[in-house]
C-alpha cells in the first residue's frame, strides 16, 4: 500500500491511503484543490504541477526534456517539479509528500 | 499509426527562424512560428500586450463588433479579475452531470447522423452541436440554441459574407436587459450581479463577455468537429483502435487538438519598439502567437504531420498558453471526447463523399483550415 500527501495551495495537507495509478489520477480522485488535469493526464496543459519534496526527488525522478520545457514557464516551477500526470506510483513512493502548485 | 493530409506551411520558415516577418490589414506583423518562442511570448504580457482592443484576432475586428472583449483584451493584473467572474462557468464543464448531459446529446446527434443516407457535416451536424453544447455552458434553455444556429459558422465572417456580428450584440443586449429584470442561473444573469473592484460591470463590459462566448468558442469547435471526422474517415483504422482501447480518447482527443489547430494565431500589441528575435517591431505594431505553427515544430514534436493518438507527453498549445489560456478548453475536450467515444460506438466506418476546404490565403502563406462542406455516409455499427 501506498499512502501519499498532497500540501495544496491553501496549506492543507490531504492524505490519501492506498494511492494507486498516476499521482494525477490520486489526486483528481480526490479532489485534491488546485490540480485540475484538463488535458485528462497526456501531458498537453501543465494543470497538474506538483514539487516534489527533495528527499523524494531520487525516487520519484526528474522530469524529462519535454516535460521540462512544459514546467519551465509555470510560475513557482523548482528543481522539484513534475506534473503529476507522468508520476505512476508503485510501492517504492509509499510516504510520499508533493506540494501542489496550483495557479 | 497513419499519415495525416496535412500540410504544414510554416515547416521550411521555421527550420530558418522561429520568426515570420509578414503583414495583416496592411500593417507589418512579426509571426512567431516556433513552440518555445510562442509560449515564452504568451506569457510575457509586458513585452507582447493584449490591452489592444478589436486587434488580438487576426484579422483586426472593429468592422464586425463594437464592444472590447473581456477577459481577452486586457492584461494582467486586471485580466485576473476580469477572468475570475466567469471562470466558475466555465469550470462546470468538468462536472458529472455536465459530462451526461453531452453524452445525452452527442449520442442522440450520432445515432441520427449515422441513421441517415448521407450527411453534411458542417451545416448538419457541427453547428448544432456546437450551439446545443453552447446551452449548457451558458446555462440557457437548450431551444435556445435554435437562434444561435442561424449565425453559421463564424459568427463575424461567415462563409455568405454577411456579418451577424451586430444581429448578435442587439441579442445579448437584449438577453442582458431579461437578466437585470428577471435574473435566472444563467451566464447572463451572472454577469449582470458580477462584482468588478467594487462596482457592477457596465454594460460594454457585459456585452463584451458575451461577444466572446459565442464568437470564441463558434469556428473553433466547428472547425474541430469537421476535422475529426474527416480524420477519422480516411483512417478506418482509429475507429477500431478507440473500440478496442477506450482509454486511447484522451490522448487522441489533444493529438486531434493539435493537429487541428483551429485557431491559426492570435495578435498581441508591443508598447515599445521591440527587437522580436531579429524583426523590428515599432511601438504599437502586432506580433503573432502562431498555436497551428508551434505545433509542428520539429523540434519539440517527433514526426509532427503524423497523426499519433497516442500521443504523450503531447504540449501542443492548441488552446493558446498562460494567462489567457481559452477558458473554453474544458467544455471544447469534452466535445470532442465524447464525439469520439460515440462515433466509435455507433459508426462502423465513415465515408467521404464530397469535400470542400476552407483556405486562409495571407500574404506570406496559405494554410488549410477545416472546411466550408463535408459531405459523409457513416455505416451504422450494427447493420
Amino acid at each position: 500500500m501506498t499512502r501519499v500527501t498532497f500540501i495544496t495551495p491553501d496549506g492543507n495537507q490531504v492524505q490519501v491511503e492506498d494511492a494507486v495509478g498516476s499521482l494525477m489520477n490520486v489526486a483528481t480522485d480526490n479532489d485534491i484543490t488546485g490540480i485540475d488535469a484538463d488535458c485528462g493526464g497526456v501531458g498537453s496543459c501543465g494543470t497538474c504541477h506538483v514539487r516534489v519534496r527533495p528527499e523524494w526527488l531520487e525516487k520519484v525522478g526528474k522530469a524529462d526534456a519535454l516535460e521540462k520545457d512544459l514546467l519551465d514557464l509555470e510560475e513557482n516551477a523548482t528543481e522539484c517539479s513534475r506534473l503529476s500526470c507522468q508520476i505512476e506510483l508503485t510501492d517504492e513512493h509509499d510516504g510520499l509528500v508533493v506540494e501542489v502548485a496550483g495557479r | 499509426m497513419s499519415q495525416c493530409p496535412y500540410h504544414d506551411p510554416f515547416k521550411e520558415a521555421r527550420r530558418e527562424k522561429p520568426v515570420m516577418a509578414t503583414e495583416f490589414d496592411g500593417e507589418p506583423v512579426a509571426m512567431l512560428i516556433g513552440l518555445k518562442e510562442v509560449r515564452k511570448a504568451a506569457r510575457d504580457h509586458e513585452t507582447f500586450s493584449s490591452d489592444a482592443p478589436f486587434r488580438v484576432p487576426i484579422p483586426r475586428e472593429e468592422d464586425v463588433r463594437t464592444v472590447r472583449q473581456y477577459p481577452l483584451e486586457v492584461d494582467p493584473p486586471v485580466h485576473t479579475e476580469y477572468r475570475k467572474i466567469v471562470e466558475p462557468f466555465f469550470r462546470r464543464a468538468t462536472k458529472p452531470e455536465y459530462i451526461e448531459k453531452m453524452e445525452t446529446l452527442v449520442d442522440e446527434l450520432v445515432v441520427d447522423a449515422v441513421n441517415r443516407d448521407s450527411i453534411e457535416i458542417v451545416r448538419e451536424f457541427a453547428i448544432p452541436l456546437q450551439s446545443r453544447a453552447l446551452t449548457f455552458l451558458l446555462n440557457m434553455p437548450e431551444s435556445e440554441a435554435d437562434i444561435w444556429i442561424q449565425w453559421g459558422t463564424h459568427v463575424f465572417r461567415d462563409e455568405s459574407g454577411v456579418s451577424k456580428g451586430h444581429e448578435m450584440e442587439a441579442y445579448t443586449n437584449d438577453l442582458f436587459d431579461k437578466a437585470e429584470a428577471n435574473p435566472g442561473d444563467d451566464f447572463f444573469s451572472a454577469l449582470t450581479q458580477a462584482e468588478f473592484q467594487g462596482r457592477k460591470l457596465t454594460r460594454d463590459e457585459m456585452q463584451g463577455y458575451a461577444n466572446i462566448a459565442f464568437a470564441g468558442g463558434r469556428d473553433t469547435v466547428i472547425n474541430t468537429i469537421s476535422m475529426v471526422i474527416a480524420y477519422l474517415a480516411e483512417h478506418p483504422e482509429a475507429l477500431d483502435a478507440l473500440r478496442d482501447n477506450p482509454k486511447l480518447v484522451t490522448s487522441a482527443t489533444e493529438e486531434l487538438f493539435r493537429y487541428a489547430s483551429p485557431v491559426t494565431h492570435l495578435g498581441r500589441m508591443c508598447p515599445v519598439d521591440t527587437d522580436v528575435h531579429g524583426v523590428k517591431v515599432e511601438a504599437g505594431k502586432l506580433i503573432s502567437l502562431n498555436w497551428a505553427a508551434a505545433n509542428f515544430d520539429e523540434t519539440v514534436f517527433d514526426d509532427p504531420e503524423t497523426v499519433k493518438l497516442d500521443r504523450r507527453p503531447n504540449p501542443h498549445i492548441a488552446f493558446g498558453n498562460g494567462a489567457h489560456n481559452c477558458l473554453g478548453a474544458p467544455h471544447a475536450r469534452l466535445i470532442v471526447r465524447t464525439l469520439l467515444k460515440k462515433l466509435s460506438q455507433h459508426a462502423a466506418s465513415i465515408s467521404i463523399t464530397t469535400a470542400h476546404r476552407k483556405v486562409e490565403k495571407e500574404a506570406d502563406y496559405e494554410r488549410r483550415n477545416a472546411f466550408h462542406t463535408l459531405d459523409v455516409t457513416i455505416e451504422p455499427r450494427d447493420a
